[in-house]
């Protein structure tokens, strides 16, 4: 079986208190830690995601020599709280001709294939919601939900601009899944396993023992990785689909109100866990940098907090990223992904098998330390 | 304990709904839908019996090769269908009556 | 328990989304209905202890065949078309009646309760024999049967997937102007 949080916290003493107070009833015991645990990721993802949207201002607007919002709170901070009310007070339009069920679902798509990715997001080692043995494949597989959602967000609207916007958002999602996937499938063929316990456990220690370090090949796995994960998500050098000046914003034009929240929260929600599998995959998430091997509850708390630090580091990255290139075209993209990245990727996975086998699995740095 | 007779139904419900659609319409797109669904129903009776009756995971292997083959069916057949449709202007069933041309 | 929660639900979402499949007039709205019964066809693998089947069902089917079937239709103005069918099930009417189709189903209901009968030894006394009432992970094993035992079949389909590939990209070229 799986570790889950559950099975994690089932070692501690307070767990035998509770389970008395639920009068030895171990299922429903579990289901309400399972239901409290995804409240508070959920919640907390989400306030990443509506925070997210004040810290590309912010952070936009420094790139760009000018302050960002800081009228309506303590150095504007509030301004997400009012973006938020202004979405849900919104009329809720719907097009005359538009199909009514699709209208409905695609949002709903959106989000769904976001927020069932949370569940493996290995946020420290005891408390990831549950460590699928197949959460990495599980996480990528779930992800093209959320294309899906887009097509039929671009074709629900019966409108010439959203249904160019979804088929140019469906593609791209779909032809960047393929390096993504291959620069994953050489981490997991590293490690041994799909679940993120396994791949995360491989990394403890220093930073030299990161899989960004281990071989040349990684390294170059990791930037493919980035790369594509940045077109999955719709984010700029690659927002063509919803660019506001080329398809005046594209297969989100006919949404308003809390629709259009649902499609903005997925893009901003994915780009966190999209980030937190790189900083788990590639840069040993959540591992502290010394070799401690107790296994006390405030450790894991130190480790939650290393985890999200890295996300967030390379959430500023991808905003910062957004707001120094230019935008590419729909071809230049298509033939980015299929002529550069999938054959680098397939060279990488290629190149991973290799150095397993004549280095027998040992780093970079093993090799020049030397032990 | 679930048994093994309720995955059976399931998979006979997904056949006879993917035998329906393929009898039924006239759409070449919805056709293939049809076949999508017989080929899970196969798939799914695989793995049960795997689990319930055999000791080993041959049905899961089953399963795995029938999802890929059926993946690789269903794209050369949406491109014949797209051919098709640039030759006809319809995708119609009847309207493929003809052997050339 | 939650095992049979998660039954429950899968069978539910596979069934009510199968109905839908089969009766919705609308193209783009059966190839969503597709979508919601492999999602539960997936969720019945789950609880069948097959965790890389479940999730290269998702995989392939969500991220791959639904969504070539949706530009599929796109492309061939599918989402226009309108059949002229006119009677039970919008058949057309030299498909059968509702005679043909209450004796094909009498005949059907029969032959699949002989079968029930004759099989009802084994499929009562089955239980679950393939690791007993536990649930491990698959894929290892998985791995070593692809590459030891069915190696074969597992370099052909790569071929298949080759020709598939190449011959679904030549057939659908537009056609060149002379």
């Amino acid at each position: 079986m799986n570790q889950t949080i559950v099975s994690y916290l089932s070692k501690y003493e307070f767990y035998k208190t509770l389970l008395d107070l639920f009068g030895g009833n171990e299922s429903l015991l579990a289901f309400v830690i399972y239901l409290i645990a995804a409240l508070v990721v959920i919640l907390v993802c989400a306030t990443i995601g509506g925070f997210g949207t004040y810290a590309e201002r912010k952070i936009s607007a420094d790139l760009q020599a000018r302050m960002g919002p800081n009228r309506v709170g303590p150095y504007g901070l509030l301004q997400v709280l009012a973006d938020g009310i202004k979405m849900i007070t919104k009329e809720d339009i719907m097009p005359f001709a538009a199909d009514k069920f699709l209208f409905y679902l695609a949002p709903l798509l959106a989000l769904v294939g976001v927020f069932a990715t949370l569940a493996v997001v290995p946020w420290s080692s005891g408390f990831a919601l549950t460590d699928l043995n197949v959460g990495v494949f599980y996480l990528i597989a779930i992800s093209s939900l959320v294309g899906l959602g887009i097509f039929l967000g671009g074709y629900a609207s019966n409108s010439k601009w959203s249904m160019l916007g979804g088929m140019r958002g469906a593609s791209q999602i779909i032809s960047y899944e393929i390096p993504v996937t291959l620069s994953v499938l050489a981490i997991v063929l590293m490690a041994g396993g799909m679940s993120f316990g396994t791949i995360v456990g491989q990394q403890k220690g220093l930073p030299f023992n990161w899989y960004l370090f281990h071989n040349p090949f990684t390294f170059i796995g990791f930037f493919v990785y980035f790369t594509g994960a940045l077109a999955e998500t719709n984010r700029a050098p690659f927002d063509l689909p919803e660019a506001e000046s080329e398809l005046v914003s594209g297969y989100h034009t006919e949404y308003t109100g809390m629709r259009f929240g649902f499609f903005a929260l997925a893009e901003y929600i994915e780009i966190f866990v999209v980030c937190g599998v790189a900083a788990a995959l590639f840069l040993g998430g959540s591992n502290l940098p010394i070799n401690i091997n107790i296994d006390i509850l405030p450790l894991q708390f130190v480790e939650i907090i290393i985890f999200i630090t890295k996300t967030l580091l390379l959430y500023y990255v991808v905003i910062w990223i957004r707001w120094t290139l230019p935008r590419l075209r729909v071809d230049q993209l298509m033939s980015i992904c299929w002529k550069y990245l999938t054959p680098i990727a397939i060279f990488n996975l290629v190149g991973c098998a290799i150095w397993m086998v004549a280095f027998n699995g040992r780093s970079l740095a093993d090799l020049i330390i030397g032990h | 304990m679930i048994s093994l007779a309720s995955y059976l139904v399931i998979s006979l419900i997904l056949f006879v709904a993917g035998i329906t659609v393929m009898v039924a319409r006239k759409n070449l797109v919805a056709i293939l839908l049809g076949v999508e669904l017989v080929l899970n129903a196969a798939a799914l009776n695989f793995v049960a019996y795997s689990r319930y009756l055999a000791n080993n995971l041959d049905g899961h292997i089953f399963s795995l090769f029938i999802i890929v083959i059926a993946a690789s069916e269903a794209a050369v057949g949406l491109a014949i269908v797209i051919r098709f449709f640039q030759i006809k202007d319809t995708i119609h069933v009847d309207e493929a009556t003809q052997l050339r041309n | 328990m939650f095992v049979q929660i998660l039954f429950g639900l899968s069978a539910l979402l596979t069934i009510s989304c199968v109905i839908g499949v089969v009766a919705t007039r609308n193209i783009m709205h059966s190839c969503v209905f597709l979508l919601g019964t492999l999602l539960g066809v997936a969720g019945l693998y789950a609880t069948l202890g097959a965790d890389f089947v479940a999730v290269t069902q998702i995989m392939v089917y969500v991220g791959g065949v639904v969504i070539l079937m949706l530009f599929a239709v796109m492309l061939t103005g599918g989402k226009d078309f309108v059949s002229k069918a006119q009677n039970l099930l919008g058949l057309a009417p030299t498909m059968g009646n509702k005679w043909t189709y209450s004796l094909a189903g009498l005949v059907a209901l029969v032959f699949v309760l002989t079968n029930v009968k004759l099989l009802s030894n084994i499929i009562t006394d089955a239980g679950p024999k393939t690791f007993g009432n536990e649930m491990p992970s698959t894929v290892s094993q998985l791995g070593h049967l692809l590459v030891k035992d069915h190696v074969l079949a597992f370099e052909l389909s790569s071929v298949l997937l080759l020709g598939a590939l190449v011959g679904a990209a030549i057939i659908a070229r537009p056609k060149k102007k002379q």
